[in-house]
């Protein structure tokens, strides 16, 4: 309608120009189409391929804004180990992560390990016990710890029972100190320790405890790890020169340097195997890794290889050990050993041989097996010898199984158990190592948190509570990822409109909306330190350098607000919504033209029709 | 001040003296230089005003629109397929009634690809609204932008002032660079009657009803009448302080002739050496050179050419399927004149696509119209292609 206040020139009963008094919400626009506009937060692949099942997304959404603790305790709702997973996680996160398409992937890994080291209220209080049921942990391992941490959040009181001295299992006793400093580790354990899990040592289930004793827990939870090291045997091999890896990792970690030699051959392609070549070359050795397949087989981390080829570790493919030459001690090496026994526990490694060397034979591939394992021979007339003072094997570890009550269901060498952790027997739950989980300490926090969650759906049932049915795949973020204690709890602190539980195709973002920041990768120790010491190799990024990786991220298929929709839409039919979260569309004027949908940077939205 | 400059540097000198606020453009040959010089003059602060660089011509008005609404003195400068892109909002431009000045450089609409000069890029813009000037001169072109500003601004309607690519864009002549405080006092700054504002709401172009809408159209029209007038103040005013005038048309020799040539933009120079030979020779030729398209002066070209017994009207465009563009708006204009006043009018279609105009092919237009003139029974109405290879 004509504006007859806009300058009193009518002529015509017109003004010059046609224009309203009012805006243009006197026009109407909007047309009525079934077709609209809707706002849909998805899953960013990082959530989806995170084996503990963090919100990665939303934890970076919330630094954006600033809010550091915050995001710190979205991690922590998740994985009650940040500074440890930060540090020592293969980051299949990063490997998922968009934005690798367009410059760098985020380096989320360092971001949680800044916040994982977050001084600021490093304890929340613990959580108020609402349960009065009873539930007991063997094994004081990630899977262990993960399953404890979130029974006790949820209100359980819960025991921890650990054979060895001190807790932590195969973060104590594997991983080295350069990786994990025990520090940080012990920060973690103490945070766990705050939430009012109560942690045993020195107490084995099944010897020092029976079973009997155990079971009058309400359910227990078995996550014994593996650390039954893979049996190698090599024609004239003599037990003081050939070590399993893992007992060499052990020993370092708890300060017995030993004496390996100059010359230290491993076998293996583990992390393990990576693991014991790196600490080799820090008591001075110059470390060779065999392999029996190519580099592709290796299991150990790109990132641990990577860093081992970087600090003079050698690498063999396609090469297996057959036999190992020894000669008699000299005199004065008798003596030495002889003086050493007396001080360190547990007698002599005295042995009247010496390793000289290792005799190994060159592999070459052939068709995999029926199961599509790589298979490997060996190449008649490729033998050769390399010299060795030690000989570190590191093919892999089994978990001890004969600890357990017969009665539990085993599937191979694994305790079988279901999505939730569920053994065959009632009230009797595993995870980790001890299961088929992968062997990571990622996959293993991941585990304990699945079973954390069916135990509690377990014992509410028992008690009689009504327990809506859960629906695995919903627990899961995007479907296919971990579960969510969040979701399990339904307690989500991060506001969220019409949520859809799949990841965002990569085509739904909008690449036109970011500019290229190149991402910042990890400070490392130089690699002359990193030859003669045990000091943290990877030294991560400042809490600045944090914060701007954090913000390099797209926020994949989750709207953070960004108002682009609300600036592109012709017809001014979106508004902010009063209570401040996302944006309310007016069908009085949105034509369902989807700008909004073309625009949206990161997939938040999408056309809809129908109802 | 005198200078020997192009007339794309002309047009920014008439900008910069004109202290224009907002330039929204993207450059395309052979308004590049109009471009790169007013840019530069942004960066160097030389012309205080904001340069928007935009992707395509379509958003350079759509930001002209913004910034003009906004109350800013506003300039965009294109050429062609340029034009054509902006088409829409020329509309929009015109019935929102802001006085956005242009500087159109006519250059052939492709295909065929060419950067020469026809008319048909503006010719086609011809009902959207917009006030048109054609230019003759470096000189003309410099008086006109300035003058462009304050007509557009005292009648709220958009100008374009439209100069040949190539014989002006490009070929350099002495100019005058008027004085820039003298310039001030002509054009003082824009004061607009209306524009947006953050805490008094009103919706410029909204929605109207067939209730009102006619009527706006009216308006419309109306104040295209009071550009007429207006630009013959404006150019008198310019007359008295700079001692040049030009008009909407202008009359050269015309008096007693029995023959006068009608042209428009550079062409009007060759023309005009063509009636001085043949004035010399004894022939009663003559010039009317129109400047003004839109408005078209209906009032001044009936009073320029009645009773002349013939028009020759040369046309450096088409509208084809029926006639040279100015040869079709004189007819019309002329028809009421009636029997006896009403010239013969003879339509020449002599350089769509930018063949070469020179005195030989406005001769041969001249012998045509003589040779015609013999048979009075001859259609008037068929346009003669001159200059077309056989």
């Amino acid at each position: 309608m004509p504006d007859d206040k806009v300058e009193g020139d009518a002529q015509h009963g017109v003004p010059s120009i046609a224009g309203t008094a009012g805006s243009t919400l006197a026009n109407r626009s909007g047309s009525g189409k079934a077709i609209r506009p809707v706002y849909q937060d998805m899953v960013a692949p990082c959530n989806a391929a995170c084996p503990v099942g963090t919100d990665v997304e939303g934890a970076m959404n919330l630094l954006r804004e600033g809010r550091v603790v915050e995001a710190r305790d979205l991690l922590l709702r998740e994985n009650p180990m940040p500074a440890v997973t930060g540090r020592v996680c293969d980051h299949p996160c990063q490997t998922a992560c968009n934005r690798a398409f367009f410059d760098d992937a985020v380096n989320i890994h360092a971001v949680e390990r800044m916040l994982g080291d977050l001084e600021s209220g490093v304890h929340t209080p613990a959580p108020a016990r609402t349960h009065k049921e009873k539930v007991a942990v063997v094994g004081s391992g990630p899977a262990g710890l993960a399953c404890a941490y979130h029974l006790t959040r949820l209100g359980y009181a819960v025991k921890v029972f650990e054979a060895e001295s001190e807790p932590g299992g195969a973060l104590r006793h594997g991983i080295p100190e350069y990786h994990l400093p025990r520090v940080v580790l012990a920060r973690e354990i103490e945070r766990i320790r705050s939430q009012g899990v109560e942690i045993q040592c020195g107490v084995r289930v099944g010897g020092d405890l029976p079973w009997k004793e155990l079971e009058s827990h309400d359910a227990i939870f078995l996550a014994s790890g593996a650390r039954v090291n893979r049996p190698f045997e090599l024609a004239g091999q003599d037990p003081a020169d050939v070590r399993p890896g893992l007992e060499f990792l052990h020993e370092a970690k708890a300060g017995d340097r030993g004496t390996v030699g100059r010359r230290v051959v491993v076998v293996g392609g583990t992390d393990t195997a990576v693991d014991c070549a790196r600490t080799a070359l820090r008591l001075g050795a110059d470390p060779v890794v065999i392999c029996q397949g190519a580099r592709a087989d290796l299991s150990a981390s790109t990132e641990a290889f990577d860093e081992a080829i970087r600090e003079g570790v050698r690498f063999e493919f396609q090469v297996w050990p057959v036999a190992v030459q020894t000669s008699e001690r000299a005199e004065h090496e008798k003596a030495i050993d002889a003086i050493r026994a007396m001080y360190v526990e547990g007698g002599s490694d005295w042995s009247r041989t010496r390793l000289v060397s290792v005799e190994c034979v060159r592999m070459r591939a052939v068709e995999p097996g029926p199961f599509g394992e790589r298979r490997s021979l060996p190449i008649p007339g490729s033998n050769f010898t390399l010299p060795a003072d030690t000989l570190l094997t590191a093919l892999g570890e089994e978990p001890d199984l004969d600890f357990l009550p017969s009665e539990i269901t085993r599937k191979g060498y694994v305790v079988k158990v279901d999505e939730f952790g569920r053994t065959n027997r009632p009230g009797f739950f595993a995870g980790g190592d001890i299961t088929g989980e992968a062997r990571t300490v990622a996959h293993s926090l991941g585990s304990g948190k699945r079973a954390a969650i069916g135990i509690d759906r377990y014992l509410r049932e028992k008690a009689g509570e009504p327990v809506a049915p859960a629906d695995p795949k919903a627990l899961r973020y995007g479907g296919t990822g971990n579960f969510s204690i969040t979701r399990w709890r339904g307690d989500d602190p991060v506001h969220r409109s019409g949520e859809v539980n799949e990841v965002v195709p990569f085509e739904r973002l909008n690449l036109a909306h970011f500019t290229s920041v190149p991402g910042k990768p990890d400070r490392h120790r130089s690699f002359e330190e990193r030859r003669s010491s045990f000091a943290e190799a990877n030294l991560g990024l400042t809490p600045n350098e944090a914060l701007a990786e954090a913000r390099r991220c797209f926020e994949c298929g989750v709207c953070n607000q960004c108002e682009l929709c609300l600036i592109f839409c012709p017809d001014i039919a979106i508004q902010r919504h009063p209570d401040g979260h996302g944006f309310t569309r007016s069908e009085q004027y949105c034509k369902g033209c989807g700008i909004c949908v073309a625009e949206c940077p990161r997939g938040a939205k999408v056309m809809r029709d129908g109802p | 001040m005198k200078r020997i400059i192009t007339d794309d540097q002309a047009v920014c000198w008439g900008v910069r003296l004109a202290r224009a606020e907002v330039i929204a453009a993207c450059p395309l040959t052979p308004q590049i230089q109009v471009v790169a010089e007013l840019s530069g003059l942004c960066a160097s602060g030389d012309l205080m005003a904001r340069f928007i660089q935009v992707e395509s011509e379509h958003s350079a008005m759509a930001a002209c629109i913004g910034a003009s609404s906004a109350g800013a003195r506003t300039f965009t400068a294109t050429s062609a397929q340029g034009l054509a892109r902006m088409h829409e909002l020329l509309h929009r431009a015109a019935g929102a009634r802001l006085p956005i000045v242009m500087a159109d450089i006519n250059r052939t609409l492709a295909p065929g690809w060419t950067m020469w000069s026809d008319q048909n890029d503006s010719h086609s813009r011809r009902d959207t609204g917009w006030i048109q000037i054609h230019c003759e001169s470096t000189q003309e072109v410099l008086d006109s932008t300035i003058q462009a500003f304050k007509l557009a601004e005292a009648v709220d309607l958009p100008v374009m002032v439209i100069l040949d690519a190539i014989h002006l864009s490009h070929a350099s002549e002495p100019l005058g660079i008027p004085d820039s405080a003298e310039v001030d006092a002509f054009l003082p700054g824009r004061a607009s009657r209306r524009k947006l504002d953050g805490d008094d709401f009103h919706t410029p172009g909204a929605p109207a009803s067939p209730v009102f809408d006619m009527e706006l159209r009216l308006r419309h029209q109306e104040a295209m009448a009071e550009a007429l007038t207006t630009l013959d103040t404006v150019d008198e005013e310019w007359g008295r302080r700079f001692g040049r005038r030009y008009g909407a048309i202008e009359s050269y020799r015309t008096e007693d002739a029995d023959l006068v040539l009608v042209v428009s933009g550079t062409v009007a120079s060759t023309a005009r050496h063509v009636v001085d030979q043949l004035r010399e020779e004894g022939e009663k030729v003559g010039l009317v050179k129109v400047r003004l398209f839109r408005p078209f002066p209906t009032v001044a070209m009936r009073k320029a050419l009645s009773g002349i017994p013939h028009v020759a009207v040369l046309d450096r465009n088409l509208s084809p399927g029926h006639s040279g563009i100015l040869a079709g708006e004189i007819r019309a204009a002329l028809y009421d004149l009636g029997p006896g006043r009403r010239p013969a009018i003879h339509g020449y279609i002599i350089g769509p696509g930018d063949r070469e105009a020179r005195p030989e092919t406005i001769l041969d237009c001249i012998a045509r119209t003589r040779e015609a003139a013999k048979n009075p029974d001859a259609s008037e109405r068929e346009d003669t292609w001159v200059g077309v290879r056989s």
